[in-house]
């Protein structure tokens, strides 16, 4: 309750009648006339009937000063939405009457009862004198509220209430006449003005607004506006007679008189007759000799060479007719567009309806494709339709007519476009699939195969996606036809689009970018291609999905400009088609291909294999890691090139954007579990082959042996295979996974190598063979530039040392020296390592006295 | 729900859509937000406000005008002067009633209800004698005979004879 209390008064005293009364507008100060606030009196006043403001005004100062409140009257005379042809109409009548009102007084009038009418009129038809005499007699101070607002009223003829007062005074007499029938009405309207079809029309029109319920100017005016209207009908009908003989003389000037006058008095309810009657009768609708089939070619081809012709014709009709109709009729009728409307639904929908019908029959490619043609082709009728009429037609209405014609094949052909493109991605992988596994059972994984040994892989994989982005440029004929070069020759085979799409893989073919891409590349795309290579993902594969996609793109963006609820379905489908690109190519290929390349191994052994260099699944790996790489640059351009237009790259929650991202992670992530698996295997091979190629006594050679200090065969073995693999992913993955990728070889290597060491016996002449291993490693991983293994093998470079110190106690000194390995190993590990020596058994004392001041044997109490 | 009282201290209790079609009580209970306080209707009396609840109750749902007042002002001008059925025999009370009405219907800022009055008014008028308005609108008479002459002769273009 307290805070109504706050409030209440507030309330209450604003909304006390009148101030805060949603009509507060009056200039009169907020009184009560009677019983009622006189804001409320101006509301009823706005409808009242015209005829009882005289007794309403007699009644007292007040209401008489109220019943001439201008608020009132500018409703009133607003409502009669005077422009220059309706004033002239007023002025019209007004030199009528007064030239009446003189003939009537020097002679008998020869029509009686619209004289008298104007002989009474043209006695009160001089207010602006007659105010002015009032005024003056008016001046005694009785009522000086009232007094004051007559004064101001009636000194200025430009206030609404004189305005509305002379259109009244003229247009009163005028009515006399309304309930007799028609033609009798037409013919006094006509006396009553200057004999024009126009101003008989805007008269008719005048007449009709001043018969309003917002005016209300006399008692029975109900009545006189059914019987006005009757006769505008009449007058209408007259028109319409007059503008066929017009247009049958091809009189344009006349067709104009007339159309311009039937606007005039159509009362805005229904279609425009005259326009509606005009447009009807053009021969375009009842002359039809095209036939619609004839798009179709003898092998259910398409060729819309027969649409062309059909379309040129439409095309004449539009601009011949319709800038007739635009020099004939007024712009605000719209007949250009109502015209082009028929045209569109009654003459180009039909014909499309059953070339669609047609398609549909054949195959669900050609319907999509004759969609999209048959659309381009009817919206040359906006080209046409904007220079018929000129700059008084807005582009949004000239399109607009093509939109709605076409909208009722848009759901239809939305729903069938994502629907085509989803088998006809599968059937891409799926073919690839089966080739692939019957390549497998008949050939043998190679494993010499070198697929981006090439020089330098990044050059090559510019130029590949150079001419792809090249290849996206290439114009997609959306309409076929067979005259076309392009088309000509692969009409046969399918269509001018497809054709296109031919060429461009074609174009693709990396036999063509042989002499810049090197001999990895021809190797592998040359003649027998991937037969040797087995390679598990194939750029053919991605060109064909992206490809198929583009198509279906090209064919939906004939359609974007699309208002309102389909052009969001199209746009959602352009976005569907893409994402379904993506996952086809995704899950269907990259994944596939990957986990097998993975799968393959993890179940490689090195033990197996003679050949020690490389190893032949993670080689094939790393040309994986190439094509994908390349497939997600293509994916890339693809995106850049054609869906950038169509969405907000930025937007990270649109679903393109955020489908991109997942293929690209997904990709990423295959990449890094193949990676994970290869590096196990790399790193199992090298472990191989230092252990198989590591001689009995490499390190501990007989004495009479001569020294060559080179790596031992086993090093130099493992450090080419390494070196191999780790060039082979150079530039084909990104910097990152390749220092992690790195690292990790160098963090396994060191492990297998410690304990490599930990397995042999060292002599002093062995170890500066060990050294010299070492050293052979360190400047391998030297090359790799990660620093922190860089550092490691620094290190382990130091620990060869202890095999070539002589002297037991200057060996414990090293031993125990921990800055010497920067802190990588500590005396424990370090002894291990001099463990290895082949005359530890000499020398063991002598070091655990020094590193530890004491002798096991000699202090322990315990042994 | 929301209980109004009127100024008899009677009251009232009406969906809060129902009463909410005056823009009086729309903005009360905006402005003070949910709330089971009775709101008071000190201008209203208990009978007036049982006949504009009827009313309001009758045309529940319906789209409000817009809340502009300047637009509202032409909008129902243009509207044409015809009174749906209901509403006709709605308003159909005495002359007493009906003023109530349009007051309350002013101070309750029910646009609709006030358009009604105030056109079944003017029907009122319609035909009637300076002195039969005067006597509808309990006026008194302030001119002079020859001032009442005057305008008579000032307004006289008005008249449909």
């Amino acid at each position: 309750m307290e805070k109504f209390k706050a409030l209440e008064p507030l309330k209450l005293y604003s909304s006390s009648p009148s101030t805060a009364s949603p009509i507060r507008k009056g200039p009169v100060a907020p009184q009560f006339v009677g019983r009622l606030p006189s804001d409320l009196h101006t509301l009823i006043l706005s409808y009242l009937p015209v005829p009882d403001f005289a007794a309403y005004a007699r009644c007292s100062h007040a209401t008489a000063a109220l019943a001439e409140s201008e608020k009132i009257w500018e409703i009133r005379w607003k409502s009669l939405k005077m422009d220059k042809e309706l004033s002239a109409v007023l002025d019209d009548l007004e030199e009528h009457v007064r030239g009446r009102a003189a003939e009537s007084r020097a002679a008998a009038p020869p029509t009686i009862s619209v004289d008298d009418e104007f002989g009474d009129f043209a006695s009160v038809d001089v207010p602006p004198d007659e105010m002015g005499d009032f005024v003056g007699a008016f001046q005694n101070p009785t009522t000086p509220i009232s007094a004051a607002v007559w004064t101001n009223t009636s000194k200025s003829t430009s206030t609404c209430r004189a305005q509305y007062i002379r259109a009244h005074n003229l247009l009163k007499p005028l009515t006399k006449t309304l309930p007799s029938p028609p033609h009798i009405i037409l013919n006094d309207l006509a006396a009553a003005v200057t004999s024009s079809l126009r101003l008989e029309a805007s008269t008719l029109r005048l007449l009709s607004l001043f018969l309003s319920p917002i005016i209300q100017p006399i008692r029975k005016w109900r009545e006189c506006k059914s019987s006005l209207r009757s006769a505008m009908d009449r007058f209408d009908a007259n028109l319409l007679a007059a503008f066929d003989q017009a247009d049958e003389k091809g009189d344009e000037s006349g067709m104009r008189e007339a159309a311009e006058s039937s606007w005039l008095v159509w009362d805005g309810s229904g279609d425009w007759e005259m326009g509606k009657v005009w447009a009807e009768k053009r021969e375009i609708f009842y002359d039809q000799p095209w036939d619609p089939l004839a798009n179709f070619t003898k092998d259910r081809g398409l060729a819309f060479d027969a649409m062309d012709e059909f379309m040129s014709l439409v095309l004449k009709a539009i601009s011949e007719h319709g800038s007739r109709a635009v020099r004939v009729f007024p712009p605000e009728a719209g007949v250009l567009i109502s015209f082009s409307d028929r045209v569109a639904s009654d003459v180009v929908g039909e014909y499309i309806a059953s070339v669609l019908t047609r398609a549909r029959e054949i195959s669900v490619d050609i319907f999509l494709k004759a969609t999209a043609a048959s659309f381009r082709e009817a919206w040359k009728m906006v080209d046409t339709i904007m220079a018929a009429g000129g700059e008084l037609t807005s582009l949004t209405r000239a399109e607009d007519v093509v939109y709605r014609m076409f909208e009722p094949n848009m759901d239809e052909y939305l729903d069938e476009e994502t629907e085509a493109v989803k088998p006809a991605f599968e059937e891409i992988c799926r073919g690839w699939n089966r080739q692939t596994s019957e390549r497998q059972n008949s050939s043998n994984a190679d494993s010499t195969a070198r697929f981006l040994t090439s020089q330098n892989p990044s050059q090559v994989k510019r130029n590949v996606l150079a001419s792809f982005a090249d290849v996206l440029l290439l114009p997609v004929t959306i309409v076929p036809k067979t005259v076309t070069a392009v088309g000509g020759a692969l009409v046969s085979g399918g269509t001018a689009v497809g054709g296109a799409a031919a060429q461009g893989i074609a174009m693709l073919n990396p036999q063509r970018w042989g002499g810049a891409g090197g001999a990895g590349w021809g190797g592998l795309n040359a003649t027998d291609q991937m037969e040797k290579l087995d390679t598990l993902l194939s750029l053919d594969v991605a060109l064909e999905l992206i490809h198929t996609s583009r198509e279906s793109l090209k064919r939906l963006e004939t359609f974007t400009g699309y208002p309102d609820r389909v052009g969001d379905r199209v746009r959602d489908t352009i976005e569907e088609v893409f994402i379904l690109m993506l996952q086809a190519l995704n899950d269907k290929h990259i994944k596939e291909g990957f986990s097998r390349a993975t799968d393959r191994m993890t179940t490689y052994k090195p033990a197996e294999h003679e050949e020690t260099t490389s190893v032949a699944p993670l080689l094939q790996f790393f040309e994986l890691v190439h094509i994908g790489d390349t497939i997600q640059s293509m994916v890339q351009v693809y995106f850049d090139k054609e869906m950038a237009p169509h969405i907000d790259k930025t937007d990270f929650l649109n679903s393109v954007v955020r489908e991109k991202k997942r293929f690209e992670n997904s990709l990423d992530d295959s990449v890094a579990g193949g990676l994970n698996a290869g590096t196990e295997v790399l790193m199992n091979q090298v472990e191989h082959i230092i252990w198989k190629l590591t001689g009995p006594r490499e390190y501990y050679p007989p004495d009479d042996a001569t020294m060559e200090l080179k790596p031992t065969k086993g090093c130099t073995e493992a450090i080419k295979c390494l070196e191999m693999h780790c060039k082979l992913l150079k530039g084909s993955t990104s910097k990152e996974v390749l220092e992690v990728f790195h690292q990790e070889v160098g963090i396994r290597l060191i492990a297998i190598l410690q304990k490599h060491i930990k397995r042999q016996i060292i002599s002093l002449t062995g170890g500066f063979q060990v050294i010299s291993d070492l050293n052979a490693y360190h400047s391998f991983i030297t090359t790799l530039k990660v620093p922190s293994i860089t550092a490691d093998f620094a290190h382990l470079k130091m620990l060869g040392h202890v095999y070539v110190v002589e002297d037991a106690k200057d060996l414990a000194q090293i031993v125990r020296d921990v800055t010497r390995y920067g802190g990588a190993y500590r005396p424990e590990d370090i002894y291990e390592f001099i463990q290895r020596r082949s005359d530890w058994k000499k020398i063991e004392k002598t070091v655990d006295k020094t590193m530890y001041n004491l002798s096991f044997k000699e202090d322990c109490i315990i042994c | 729900m929301v209980t109004l009282v009127t100024s008899d201290n009677e009251k009232f209790t009406a969906d809060k859509e129902v009463a909410e079609r005056s823009v009086l009580i729309k903005n009360m209970l905006e402005d003070v937000g949910e709330s089971d306080q009775p709101i008071p209707l000190p201008n209203v009396s208990s009978s007036v406000l049982k006949k504009v609840l009827e009313y309001c109750e009758h045309h529940r749902g319906e789209p409000l005008p817009a809340a502009d007042a300047d637009t509202t002002q032409d909008d129902t001008r243009k509207r044409t002067t015809d009174i749906s059925e209901w509403d006709q025999k709605f308003i159909t009370v005495d002359q007493e009633m009906l003023f109530e009405i349009i007051l309350a219907a002013n101070y309750l800022d029910i646009k609709s209800l006030l358009d009604v009055g105030c056109k079944t008014v003017a029907n009122m008028i319609k035909g009637k004698t300076p002195e039969e308005i005067r006597k509808l609108f309990n006026i008194v008479n302030d001119f002079t005979p020859e001032e009442e002459a005057q305008i008579k002769k000032e307004n006289e273009w008005a008249e449909d004879r």
